[in-house]
Order: C-alpha cells, then sequence, then structure tokens
C-alpha cells in the first residue's frame, strides 16, 4: 500500500468520525450552569399555548432557557414514539391524548412525577387522576377540556326557541333540535361532528358502568346514545352523517357560519371561535355554552362530561442535572402562573382557582353570563377512555362500529355484539 | 498484470455503485431483514423485542379481522387489475388514431394521475354524497329509485373505491400501452389487410400478440400496486363504513402505528410480502408458457 492511499484512507476516516460526532448532541459539561430545556409542541403558529409557556416561565426562571420542539399535530404520538425509541426526544413533552398515555407510561417512557403534583390546586389533583398509575403520577395537566353545548343566542331567538337553562336532559336536548332545524337559514337544529367520541365519549363518561364496560368489551351501553343519534339524524334536526363525511363538513364552519344553532364540542373550540370571529372566518354573532345534556336530573347540580386532561410528562431518558429544572416547569404549567397565562388566551386550564376562572371570563368576546360561568366552575369531566393497554384497540374496533352505524350499514345492537365479538378475537375473554 | 488490472476495474466499478448501494442498503434492504426478524417478535418500539416465533403466524391464522383485511385487498385486487387493463388499453387504442386533438385527449387521461390524491378523495367523495351529491342526483334524474350510498354504504363503498382508482390509474397504463403499440410494425396490418383479415381479426392476431411484453409488464405492475393500495383507501373511506374497505396495507398501519404492535404488523406485512411475490411467480411463469 502505498502512502498516497494511506493518506487517503486516513482523511476518509477523519472526515467520518467528524461527521459521526456532528450527529451527536450530548450535554456541553458544565454542572451547575444554566440548563437548557427542550419541550415538544404541535403546529406552534396556530397553537400559542407552548411558547407562551415557555416564556413565562424563563421570565421568572432566568437559568433556565426553554426551547419549543415541534412536532405535526396530526401525527404527534408516530413522531413522538419514533423519537423517544431513538433517544431523542424532547425533555419535557405533552400527552396529546389520553389514549395513548398507557404506551408511554408502560413502555417506561415517563418519569414519576408525584412530587409535583402534590403541592399544586386540588383541580389540578383530580385532573391528574387518569395519569396515576399504582399510587404514582406520571403526567401533569395543564389544561382540561371537556365537550359543552355550544348555542347560537341569534338563532334561537329567531326560532323563538328557549334557551338552554342549565337544565337539560338528552330529551330536551333532541326536543330542542326537532323546533331549531325550522330556524330561518338552518341547515338541522343540530350538528354531531363525525368523531366516534361525539357519541361514545357521552355514553363512556356518563353510563354508571361505561369505563368498565368498555374495558371488558360489553359495548350494549352504547345503545341509547347511538339510537338518539340515529333518531335525530333520521328527523332531519341533526345534519346527516353521510353528508358530513363525504363533504369533509368542519364543526368550524357549521357553527361558526351560523349553519347551525347548537352544537356539542370540546372546549378547545371557545379559542377557536374567539379567534375566527376576530379574524373573520366565523361571523359575528352571540353565542353562549351550556353544561351537556344530562341522562336525567340526578346530575344538573354538577353536569357529567367527557373530556380529558392534557399534560405534560419528564422524558424517562432525561439527563439528571435537568431533572429540577423540568419539574419546576411543570409545577409552573399548572400554578396560578402558568394557568392564569392560559386563561387569557381563551384555553381551560386544568387549575380552575377562582384566580384562574376570573382571568378566563375576562377574555374579550367571551360569553360572561351566569350559564357560562357555573358550566366552567361546576363541571365534572370523566376521561373520554379508560386508560389501558387495550384502549388503542378497542378505540380502533368502537370506531368501525360507528362508521358501520352512523352510516346506516348496520343496525345499532348488530354493530355492537360485532364490536364485542371483534373484542374477543383481539383481545380475547 | 491483467490480475491487477480486472481488480482496478472491478474496483472502479464498485466505487460508481457504491453510493447508490449505501443509500439502498441503508434506507430499504436493512429495514426490510429487521422486518422479517420483527414479525417473530412481539416488539412494541420500546425496549426488547422477544423472540415468540411462530405465534404472531398462529395469532393471524385465528383473527378475523385480518381475514376481512386480506378478502378486501382481495376484491379490490380481482376488480381493479382487469377493469383498468382492459379500460386503459381500450382507451389508448382510440387515441392511437389520427382522431382531430387527440394530443389533448391523450393530456387529459393523463391528469388524474398527476393530481394529488387527497383532491381527489375530497371531490369524489363530493361527487358520491348520498344526497346532495351529483353522481345520486343525476342517478335520480333518469329515474333510478333509491340510488346507492356509495362511499357512505357497506356494500357500495369498495365499488366506490374500484371506480376512483380505475379513474386514477387510467391514464397512466394508458400510456404504456400507447408506447407499445408504437413498436408494432405498419406492414404487419397491412399484411393482414391483404390477407383479408377484419378490423377484429387484425386486433386479436396483430395487436394483441404485438402488445404481449408490454401487457405482462402492466399486469405485474398493476397487480402489485392494488395488492398494496393504501393511500386511496385511507383518505377516501378510511377503511370504512365498519371494516368495509379495510386492506392489509392499513391493516398493517393500523397495527403499528396506531397500536403499537409493530411484531404482530411486521407479521402481516411478510404475508403481505409473500402474496406479492406468489402473484408476480405466477404471472412470470404463465408468460413463459405463452411465449414459449
Amino acid at each position: 500500500m502505498d502512502r498516497s492511499r494511506l493518506t487517503r484512507i486516513a482523511s476518509l476516516a477523519v472526515v467520518a468520525a467528524l461527521a459521526l460526532t456532528g450527529c451527536s448532541s450530548g450535554d456541553s459539561g458544565d454542572e451547575s450552569g444554566p440548563v437548557t430545556l427542550t419541550v415538544g409542541g404541535w403546529s406552534l403558529a396556530t397553537t400559542p399555548e407552548f411558547e407562551l409557556l415557555a416564556e413565562g416561565f424563563q421570565k421568572s426562571h432566568p437559568d433556565v432557557k426553554v426551547e419549543v420542539k415541534e412536532y405535526d399535530a396530526a401525527n404527534y404520538d408516530t413522531q413522538m414514539t419514533a423519537d423517544l425509541s431513538a433517544g431523542s426526544a424532547p425533555d419535557v413533552y405533552p400527552i396529546k391524548c389520553l389514549c395513548t398515555f398507557a404506551t408511554y407510561q408502560g413502555g417506561g417512557q415517563l418519569l414519576d412525577v408525584s412530587d409535583v403534583t402534590g403541592g399544586l390546586d386540588e383541580t389540578v389533583k383530580s385532573a391528574a387522576a387518569p395519569y396515576t398509575v399504582d399510587g404514582a403520577t406520571y403526567a401533569v395537566p395543564y389544561r382540561e377540556d371537556g365537550w359543552f353545548l355550544y348555542y347560537d343566542r341569534d338563532m334561537f331567538e329567531a326560532a323563538k326557541v328557549d334557551e338552554p337553562d342549565g337544565s337539560w336532559t338528552w330529551d330536551d336536548y333532541a326536543a330542542a333540535a326537532g323546533e331549531l332545524a325550522k330556524a330561518p337559514g338552518a341547515d338541522a337544529g343540530t350538528y354531531t361532528h363525525t368523531w366516534a367520541s361525539a357519541v361514545q365519549g357521552f355514553a363512556n363518561a356518563q353510563t354508571a358502568d361505561g369505563q368498565a364496560d368498555f374495558l371488558a368489551g360489553d359495548f350494549a351501553y352504547l345503545q341509547p346514545y347511538y339510537e338518539r343519534a340515529l333518531e335525530l339524524q333520521k328527523s332531519k334536526a341533526a345534519v346527516d352523517y353521510g353528508t358530513a363525511t363525504t363533504n369533509t363538513l368542519t364543526y368550524q364552519g357549521e357553527f361558526g357560519t351560523q349553519k347551525v344553532p347548537m352544537m356539542l364540542m370540546g372546549s378547545w373550540y371557545i379559542a377557536t371561535l374567539l379567534a375566527q370571529q376576530e379574524s373573520g372566518d366565523a361571523e359575528t354573532f352571540d353565542w353562549g355554552f351550556a353544561p351537556a345534556p344530562q341522562i336525567d336530573a340526578s346530575t344538573l347540580s354538577s353536569p357529567v362530561t367527557f373530556g380529558g386532561p392534557t399534560g405534560m410528562g419528564i422524558n424517562a431518558g432525561i439527563s439528571d442535572r435537568k431533572v429540577d429544572a423540568a419539574k419546576e416547569f411543570l409545577a409552573y404549567i399548572s400554578g396560578d402562573e402558568g394557568s392564569t397565562a392560559l386563561a387569557e388566551i381563551g384555553i381551560t386550564p386544568a387549575n380552575t382557582s377562582d384566580a384562574v376562572a376570573e382571568a378566563f371570563f375576562a377574555v374579550e368576546g367571551m360569553p360572561d353570563d351566569e350559564l357560562a360561568k357555573s358550566t366552567f366552575s361546576t363541571r365534572v369531566i370523566r376521561p373520554e377512555v379508560p386508560v389501558s393497554a387495550n384502549t388503542p384497540t378497542i378505540t380502533t374496533l368502537l370506531n368501525d362500529a360507528h362508521t358501520a352505524i352512523m352510516s346506516g350499514s348496520s343496525d345499532v345492537p348488530a354493530a355492537l355484539e360485532a364490536a364485542k365479538q371483534e373484542y374477543a378475537n383481539q383481545i380475547g375473554g | 498484470m491483467a490480475a491487477s488490472l480486472r481488480r482496478r476495474n472491478a474496483l472502479i466499478g464498485l466505487s460508481f455503485v457504491l453510493p447508490n448501494f449505501l443509500g439502498f442498503a441503508l434506507l430499504t434492504l436493512v429495514p426490510v431483514l429487521a422486518l422479517f426478524y420483527l414479525s417473530f417478535t412481539n416488539w412494541n418500539v420500546f425496549g426488547q423485542a422477544d423472540w415468540t416465533g411462530l405465534a404472531n403466524l398462529r395469532r393471524l391464522a385465528g383473527d378475523r379481522s385480518f381475514w376481512t383485511a386480506l378478502r378486501n385487498t382481495l376484491y379490490f385486487t380481482g376488480v381493479h387489475v382487469p377493469v383498468t387493463l382492459v379500460l386503459s388499453l381500450a382507451l389508448a387504442l382510440l387515441l392511437n388514431t389520427r382522431l382531430r386533438g387527440v394530443r389533448f385527449f391523450r393530456t387529459a387521461a393523463f391528469f388524474p394521475y398527476i393530481t394529488s390524491i387527497v383532491a381527489i378523495a375530497a371531490v369524489w367523495n363530493m361527487m358520491f354524497s348520498p344526497e346532495t351529491g351529483p353522481v345520486n342526483q343525476l342517478l335520480g334524474a333518469v329515474g333510478v329509485a333509491g340510488p346507492p350510498g356509495w362511499t357512505n354504504s357497506r356494500d357500495w363503498s369498495m365499488p366506490s373505491v374500484i371506480i376512483v382508482g380505475v379513474w386514477r390509474d387510467l391514464g397512466f397504463y394508458m400510456l404504456l400501452f400507447l408506447a407499445g403499440l408504437q413498436t408494432i410494425p405498419r406492414d404487419l396490418y397491412e399484411a393482414a389487410t391483404i390477407d383479408g383479415a377484419g378490423a377484429w381479426q387484425r386486433f386479436r392476431h396483430v395487436t394483441l400478440p404485438g402488445l404481449r411484453p408490454t401487457t405482462f409488464f402492466v399486469t405485474v405492475v398493476l397487480t402489485i400496486g392494488s395488492l398494496k393500495v393504501f393511500d386511496l383507501i385511507l383518505v377516501l373511506t378510511n377503511g370504512g363504513p365498519g371494516q368495509s374497505t379495510l386492506v392489509l396495507s392499513q391493516y398493517i398501519y393500523q397495527k403499528g402505528f396506531v397500536q403499537n404492535q409493530f411484531g404482530y404488523a411486521s407479521a402481516v406485512s411478510v404475508v403481505l410480502f409473500g402474496i406479492c411475490i406468489a402473484v408476480t411467480l405466477v404471472q412470470f411463469l404463465v408468460n413463459r408458457r405463452r411465449s414459449a
């Protein structure tokens, strides 16, 4: 081997080594110096909460720098799973959906943060319940969204129908939807979005054994909720499912452009509607929100709805010297300061202490009548789906049942029976 | 001297191939080999992949959703392949004539193939809308009572997907057939005409045999493409209503990326791979016997 070839090989090796070291990030030495914390988030342009919390935290913690790493909202869990598996995930990451919490926790990807929740407001502690496994808490909720009934005051008045007063059962809701269908300019009396959760979430939360039956694969409890949904669309009181799916209707368009006078939707829509009325994407009209309809009068004083917390957890692979800063960050986002900042942009924080509620209803354009206020403060939010390792599988098979029923391809008992058999097939039992 | 020259030539050759091969090995070969290994494990992305032997295959045998997905995949392929083949050939023959504006029609026929699948799905879904869509309004206008629910009906969702699939693929395969038609010598047609062959006989005895290499290529590519159909169904029906359009690729996606059962999803992928290989082998054998 001559010298020139040796030199060439050696220089190649150096280039390769440089390239490889360039790929690995590694912490830069200093034990006591400033800490840089990376936090996951999605769609930063339309979801301001991540940068808001990062900036707020930095103000009170000048020795910590918070960098938000952006993910794609639609593929958040896939991308986060890949990053965690590759060891390149951020130090703190949000649990976007309760439905995948068990995957992260069961996979050993979350640090125990029970000591953080211990010092927080009671409302945060109760919102953190779904993140608690065997007495240890693995994520801290910073927002908690529940489903409310949105109503268009102008359209109610035009149709001469009484507005919701906080005492509505599902029968009252159905009757009102029937009358409202005749409102001038209305496509229908109400809009049920095409998601399976828009029907199943209420059944899971409001039926006495809903959560247990869900996990046991006994889906008969969904039947009354589906029969009501079908009846509403059959009588044209609700927008037809086939029309909604084939025309890709959006809930923002249906309620925001006054095509329907009522809609059940999650509380994240409050901030969206305020922003869209401001930008002109939604029309300007007088609206309000009320508790979701109940099965009967027994739960009217503390109306039960479904939803769930959005929390942040700490990556189990975080370097030791960052753990304290990460825990302080979690305490900040659910504490009074962080929660007030969230409330000021129309987000419903998990912390609903009086100070936070005051900030929430001071937002411009926010309905601030007594019904809206009591809806915000007396809500009882049960998880959309119970947390279990089997949840993703059950959600998939119930989604099949949902599309079969709502499209009219299958009658309700047959579709639920098929789902039960599919449960036995996939999970056993 | 000769040996060292040969070695040098080989090295130069390899150095040309190397960059591409490295990319292929890193991005395709290694993942594919890993897939075969993973299909015998219970890997869930995090942590270790435990070897479970044939457990995944045994589970597959009793998995009704898998069989539904397989049946739907074969339904789609069984209809989509022949219909696309016949229609694209017919279109190629039509546009191979000296028609006025033939270039325009060729371009128009190719258009769907280069249109975004998401846009295609959105527009077709609107056209298929059971109550307000133009398709059913047209059917109503010509007196069809109780028109189908198309993508919103369990019985009609698969035909709907096939219609859109054929419409999208038609132009591409037409182009391949057009290229094949150009290779058939004109004098063969003249000789056949002099021998008294009619249009149908010319088609059957000159065009079809002349197109055999093209037909074979189109059939193989079309079949493999149909067996692994994914994007079209994902955006058009998402497998629904119920499981009426759930296909194997989508089932793999569901098991892997939604339910994190990557070991099991790999096993389904291996089965789909096996089916593709088997079907292609049969096509090669049939083609060889025909050309012999």
